[in-house]
């Protein structure tokens, strides 16, 4: 078995140094392909990354109607808190409303001096674990008796969450459009490999090669050609994502980005997996074709 | 050995049976020529026992085995077991003698050592050793087609398949062919030559099956091409 896979290696090795431009050729297709899958699964990262950021600023107030008892009040912030999807409740009482209020309004906190009693009610600050939930969760906490009223950004969070979804799924079809794309870059070169081979493995096949013996040499050509192009791609995307980042960081530093070392060292090995897995797929199906005598 | 019962085989898309209603058995250790016309079916029938095709209706036996009933992952290893050899020799050019006959013992994963061992002796069979390391590109007709052999025997099959194994030599190649399969046949391989090799087929008065038009006209012991 280890010695068929030698062979197998030192086969893949002759035809792909044997055939140097040709090679050389989809080396570069199979790399550009990754590169723009690459940047495409940064994008992705990031705006996933962004799109987090939004959803973590999601959060629901809940405000209480006035003389509800304290015990009362304890119940609620238990029940509130054994909620799907709630991480965490903090109870404000109107006195901290005022004084956080008295703090967001800075200068103008005089307007505040007029008031002879304190018109705000208590109230709950509902953090979310799971953003998507933000308004089941608010229906439920609105039905308890002592909730008044609920404010959650009525739909400004549905349409944002519309928005993530959408940006989302738009990064992962784009990843998988390239994956695509990428697999018959690469069949395509094996095909051509086959093509020039084909006379060899009909012989093969007549003196008793199985299917696995004249795959392996193809199969193996073409996780090699596909860890290279792969390699050749994480190189270039990182040097390219590094300069951005700084750039980024430096002129628009509000803008959340995912560090170079955190994104590449995931994707670096997530390229080199899927450039051989691609290449082992490419060349399984530039094959199948040959391989019915 | 090989036993066709009731075999006939239609080529996809004609209507004509290439073969019709053959039946014919072959024991160990024979030497038959299959002889007959253009076209009256000799080369499907050896296809037929490689398992190159299968038959239309009817069986087709090798060393016991139904080769329709074979898996196609199983196919390789049957033919592992036969040896075939074909009118166009069917070597890799730009490899040396040595490694084509390697080749069949390659595929089916043997060791450095036992093909260090084996592709010699065969070659030493065949009378090419001395040109080992030559390519196969740069051998003259009959020294490929004795590669071939050389190839088809290396490992030591019990039967031996050859079809129109001397229809690209001249007769003096065609007979130092025709004296290899002889002597492998006597060192006890089965061995099965389609052939319209008028000259040797007389010469030899070996058993001789007679195809027209798909079906066997003759079968005899000792036997001549018996064709004008």
């Amino acid at each position: 078995m280890l010695r068929s896979w030698a062979r197998a290696l030192r086969q893949a090795v002759q035809s792909i140094t044997r055939s140097g431009l040709m090679s050389l050729a989809s080396l570069a297709t199979v790399s550009v392909s990754l590169l723009v899958l690459a940047v495409v699964a940064c994008l992705a990262v990031n705006l996933n990354l962004m799109a987090q950021e939004l959803e973590s600023q999601l959060e629901i107030r809940a405000f209480l109607r006035d003389g509800v008892d304290p015990a009362a009040q304890q119940a609620l912030i238990e029940q509130v808190q054994a909620l799907e999807g709630v991480r965490s409740v903090t109870f404000i009482s109107k006195e901290e409303g005022l004084e956080i209020m008295r703090e967001r309004l800075g200068e103008q906190r005089w307007i505040l001096e007029g008031l002879e009693e304190n018109p705000l009610p208590d109230s709950l600050q509902i953090e979310l674990a799971d953003p998507h939930q933000v308004v089941a969760v608010a229906e439920k906490v609105a039905a308890f008796p002592q909730v008044e009223k609920v404010r959650y950004g009525q739909g400004i969070a549905e349409r944002l969450l519309a928005v993530t979804r959408a940006i989302r799924i738009a990064g992962l079809g784009m990843v998988l459009l390239l994956m695509v794309a990428t697999v018959f870059t690469l069949a395509n070169t094996i095909r051509l490999a086959v093509e020039a081979r084909r006379r060899e493995i009909a012989i093969m096949k007549l003196v008793g090669a199985t299917d696995w013996f004249i795959r392996r040499p193809f199969v193996m050509a073409g996780i090699l050609l596909g860890t290279m192009g792969a390699a050749v791609a994480a190189g270039l995307v990182y040097m390219g994502y590094r300069y951005l980042v700084r750039f980024l960081v430096t002129n628009l530093p509000f803008v959340p980005v995912a560090s170079p070392a955190e994104l590449m060292q995931p994707l670096g090995s997530g390229l080199l997996a899927l450039g051989a897995l691609l290449g082992m797929i490419g060349s399984w199906i530039s094959l199948r074709r040959y391989l019915q005598v | 050995m090989v036993r066709f019962v009731n075999v006939t085989k239609i080529y996809p898309g004609q209507t004509k049976p290439s073969l019709h209603g053959i039946n014919l058995e072959i024991d160990r250790g024979e030497f038959v020529f299959i002889v007959g016309p253009s076209g009256a079916g000799k080369s499907t029938l050896t296809r037929l026992i490689y398992r190159e095709e299968l038959p239309t209706s009817g069986q087709v036996w090798v060393g016991g085995i139904n080769v329709a009933k074979l898996k196609r992952s199983q196919v390789p290893y049957f033919r592992r077991t036969l040896g075939v050899v074909f009118q166009d020799f069917k070597l890799l050019p730009d490899r040396t003698v040595f490694e084509n006959v390697a080749f069949a013992l390659e595929v089916t994963d043997a060791s450095r050592r036992e093909i260090l061992r084996r592709v010699p002796a065969a070659l030493e069979l065949v009378g090419m050793r001395e040109k080992a390391n030559q390519r196969a590109v740069e051998l003259s007709g009959g020294e490929q087609q004795r590669v071939a052999v050389a190839r088809a025997i290396v490992r030591n099959p019990a039967l031996l398949i050859a079809d129109e194994p001397t229809g690209n030599l001249d007769p003096e190649n065609a007979w130092q062919i025709m004296r290899i399969l002889l002597n492998i046949n006597q060192m006890g391989t089965t061995v099965i030559v389609a052939t319209h090799a008028r000259e040797m087929v007389d010469a030899l008065r070996k058993r001789v099956v007679a195809l027209e038009n798909g079906t066997i006209v003759r079968d005899e012991e000792r036997g001549v091409y018996g064709y004008a």
